[in-house]
């Protein structure tokens, strides 16, 4: 199935709305988790903590929504670590060659590139199995981190000491349209795009068919190449995005910056209920697996926990997001 | 051993009752098995043939009832337990564990009590020789054939001392040669006072060499009685509920002009096969399994890359280089193994009919989704598939039902060229008949098939002409309305 045929993607009443929570109960995790932490943390109400979270939902959530298609065809893209340092590194060094509008262009065809690179090397090794692809792209992930410190000789490049212009990336951080920050209207953007491949296209249905059965879709005409070629350029394009927004918040550019970021990304999809063998997911699932992932960051923040311990909750909530869905599919198939 | 005289049944099952959501699968189901008997079980996919099976097995827990097994009741098992009891279950999707060897597999969990590895293989090997095995133990169960491999597994069941032994479809996957093979160590074992439940969809086995059978229905018994009590008719019809007329529909006769050669496949498996197809017409295609009948099929539909192939269509040379190629020249592929190659499980039942020709139904590569419900409605009543609605998951479809919406899917095209590799394996009898229709509207309308089955029956009913295939090479042709069975096996076995 494709999300799109259910009710309760689509039309809202009061009894799909119930089924809704039943069926997903990453939304009763969500409620919950802002009820406790405003009661037990004063702080977690306050607008600069609010704001804390926008900043941290609108970074993850480029990556995460470019990983949802990756997922859901049954594959994994391990490598957009190295694609965010790379597309950092060379974004920022650009800005005094060839001007800021530019350079951000060369980077996101950098991110592109990287993605195509990608899937060229799956389809070449025919490397069609979820594991095969996680080892070509971690090892990619590293080639391409080696190639921004190659690049930079392992320096920081900061955005602050550019002689050129740099209002594009001023306005990425703190600019809005009206009271909409640009960040977030980035986010919309990203996934009106991104929702309508899903449920409206062709090439988004071969996605998640690929993901469903690689062998009968291909058998029915489905071209498979083509959905992997585009599932990796639409995760390296997203994870450049997510590079410039980056560098626009920390005003520098760090070959090592993109490392800690795989596995939220990951984690996001999967916590919003994607199926880590593909074939059934959305991007907009994974919305709300990335406001649930960082919801709890802050919380566990603002609680004092430290980040060994947050290590260990990231770990559960993920072993628990599977173990669920498994469950779920179960019940199912009996 | 239970001696064959002993009093009353070795398996006695009293109105056993299991309920799945929505579903009464087994309705006081009540069934007496003895020793030394062959049992069959024969009943439409969904009759509850599985369930009960699973129940014995432990796989499931029944609601009521009782089940006594060697005098003894038994109320909850596990498959493990149930095995140790001395009932064996010998599932169609064989239980092996593929990287292991034969003897390693004839005895999993139990190295250290079958005296280790020398002593396991030893063993395994006196098992085996007993049901005239000659596979090496130390081979990999990977390498094994489909009929070896249920060897291993009856030389597993044997090691338990099975009382009671369970074949659910054996003969699913297996030559006539390796059937005959098998109805030999059946009646071995018989003779050893062994219980044997033989479940099948095949009458010929069932009255080949069952001594009872028990006819299921919508989770009920409805009868059981020995074999020579009944005749071919009645028994299909108390599967069905209802008379059948024939098994097969009268043979279509519509054959014109050739539109599709095939020539020069050369690969590992195929030498220098031709092979010609006219217009309405059904070409039956007979080979063992490993005969190189799906490889050809597969490699005229570009499933599988090809050395060197030269393939025809209306006289004019084509190159097919992948299914999407093959789809837009009009040819079509119902392949052999439904689950793996044919459904989208976790689709709908819309989804999976509209894939064949969804690209024709997007527009700048926005799919039209109101053309799309309407095909998927059209194919579900044109070919009668028992769904709530497009919307069901196809997983929850029976056999047959799935089948005939893989077939749907191409029918919407409609194909020039049908390849059907195995149409009706585990289908009921009266989804079978539905699909035999479709073969003859098909070719009626004007489009040829070509029909790979395992059911020589089949197979010698629907065609209009029959090749065999031997070792990669075509070797015969024949007229399927004069040639007997028994000739055209012959020349499939030839390379003997």
């Amino acid at each position: 199935m494709s999300a799109a045929t259910e009710p309760a993607a689509g039309r809202f009443t009061p009894q799909s709305a119930l089924e809704l929570i039943k069926n997903n109960p990453i939304f009763v995790a969500i409620a919950l988790l802002t009820v406790v932490t405003s009661v037990v943390e004063p702080r977690f109400l306050t607008t600069d903590n609010f704001q804390n979270i926008v900043i941290q939902f609108g970074n993850l959530i480029f990556a995460a929504l470019g990983m949802t298609f990756v997922i859901m065809a049954g594959f994994l893209d391990l490598s957009i670590g190295g694609i965010i340092s790379l597309v950092a590194v060379v974004t920022v060094t650009m800005i005094d060659k060839v001007g800021q509008g530019p350079a951000i262009l060369i980077g996101l065809s950098v991110g592109l590139g990287c993605g195509l690179i990608n899937s060229a090397l799956i389809l070449t090794a025919g490397a069609l199995t979820q594991a095969e692809s996680l080892f070509i792209t971690y090892g990619m992930s590293l080639v391409f981190g080696a190639v921004a410190l190659m690049y930079t000789q392992g320096v920081t490049q900061f955005l602050t000491y550019s002689k050129s212009d740099i209002s594009v990336f001023n306005a990425i951080n703190s600019g809005s349209v009206g009271p909409v920050p640009v960040v977030f209207l980035m986010f919309v953007v990203g996934l009106a795009v991104l929702l309508v491949i899903e449920r409206r296209m062709y090439m988004g249905r071969a996605v998640v068919l690929t993901g469903g059965n690689k062998v009968a879709a291909r058998l029915a005409g489905i071209p498979i190449s083509k959905s992997i070629v585009m599932i990796y350029a639409i995760s390296g394009l997203m994870s450049a995005i997510l590079a410039v927004v980056l560098v626009s918040r920390a005003t520098l550019a760090d070959p090592t910056m993109g490392t800690p970021w795989m596995t939220p990304a990951i984690l996001a999809v999967v916590v919003g209920g994607t199926a880590l063998i593909g074939g059934r997911g959305s991007v907009l699932w994974t919305v709300f697996g990335t406001l649930l992932l960082v919801l709890l960051n802050n919380c566990l923040n603002l609680l004092g926990v430290s980040s060994y311990v947050q290590f260990m909750f990231r770990g559960v909530i993920l072993i628990l997001a599977i173990w669920l869905d498994t469950a779920k599919q179960n019940a199912v198939r009996k | 051993m239970v001696a064959a005289s002993a009093p009353g049944a070795l398996l006695s099952i009293r109105d056993v009752s299991k309920a799945f959501p929505g579903v009464k699968a087994l309705d006081r189901v009540s069934l007496d098995v003895s020793g030394g008997v062959v049992h069959g079980i024969v009943g439409e996919n969904g009759a509850g043939k599985s369930t009960l099976m699973k129940i014995l097995s432990g796989v499931y827990e029944k609601d009521s009832g009782e089940i006594v097994f060697d005098g003894k009741v038994i109320e909850k098992t596990t498959p493990v337990q149930s095995m140790h009891m001395g009932l064996a279950i010998i599932y169609q999707e064989l239980n092996l564990v593929n990287t292991m060897s034969v003897g390693e597999n004839v005895f999993l969990g139990r190295f250290a009590e079958s005296g280790g590895r020398s002593g396991v293989h030893a063993t395994a090997r006196k098992l085996l020789d007993s049901i005239g095995c000659k596979v090496d133990t130390h081979k990999q169960v990977s390498e094994l054939s489909v009929s070896d491999k249920q060897m291993v597994e009856i030389a597993k069941a044997l090691s338990f001392d099975s009382k009671l032994i369970i074949m659910d479809e054996p003969s699913s996957s297996l030559t006539d040669d390796e059937m005959q093979k098998l109805i030999k160590i059946i009646a071995d074992l018989k003779s050893k006072g062994i219980a044997i439940i033989y479940i099948s969809h095949k009458l010929d086995e069932i009255f080949g060499f069952c001594d009872v059978v028990t006819v299921m229905r919508d989770g009920r018994v409805i009868d059981t009685k020995p074999v020579g009590e009944l005749s071919r008719n009645q028994m299909i019809a108390m599967m069905v509920g209802r008379t059948i007329e024939n098994e097969y529909p009268p043979r279509p006769d519509c054959a014109g002009e050739t539109i599709l050669e095939i020539k020069d496949v050369h690969t590992r498996k195929l030498k220098d096969v031709h092979l010609t197809l006219r217009k309405g017409e059904i070409l039956g295609l007979v080979g063992l399994v490993g005969s190189g009948r799906t490889e050809l099929v597969r490699a005229l539909f570009g499933a599988d890359k090809v050395a060197k192939k030269t393939v025809l269509l209306d006289g004019k040379q084509v190159e097919i280089h992948s299914p999407k190629d093959a789809i837009r020249l009009g040819l079509a592929m119902v392949p052999e193994d439904r689950k793996l190659q044919g459904l989208l499980l976790g689709f709908s039942v819309e989804h999976n009919i509209s894939l064949a020709v969804l690209a024709r139904l997007s527009e700048r590569g926005f799919i039209n989704r109101k053309a799309e419900a309407g095909v998927s409605d059209r194919q579900i009543k044109a070919l009668n598939v028992k769904t709530p609605s497009g919307k069901t998951k196809i997983r929850s479809l029976s056999g047959g039902n799935q089948q005939k919406a893989v077939l749907g899917r191409w029918l919407e095209m409609s194909p020039r060229v049908l390849v059907l590799d195995e149409p009706t394996r585990g289908i009921d009898v009266g989804a079978k008949y539905e699909i035999y229709l479709l073969m003859k509207k098909i070719v009626e309308d004007g489009g040829s098939i070509i029909l790979i089955s395992s059911e020589l029956p089949e197979v010698l009913h629907m065609s209009n002409r029959v090749n065999t295939i031997c070792d990669g090479r075509i070797n015969g042709e024949f007229d399927p309305a004069v040639a007997s069975a028994d000739e055209i096996m012959a020349k499939a076995f030839e390379f003997a």
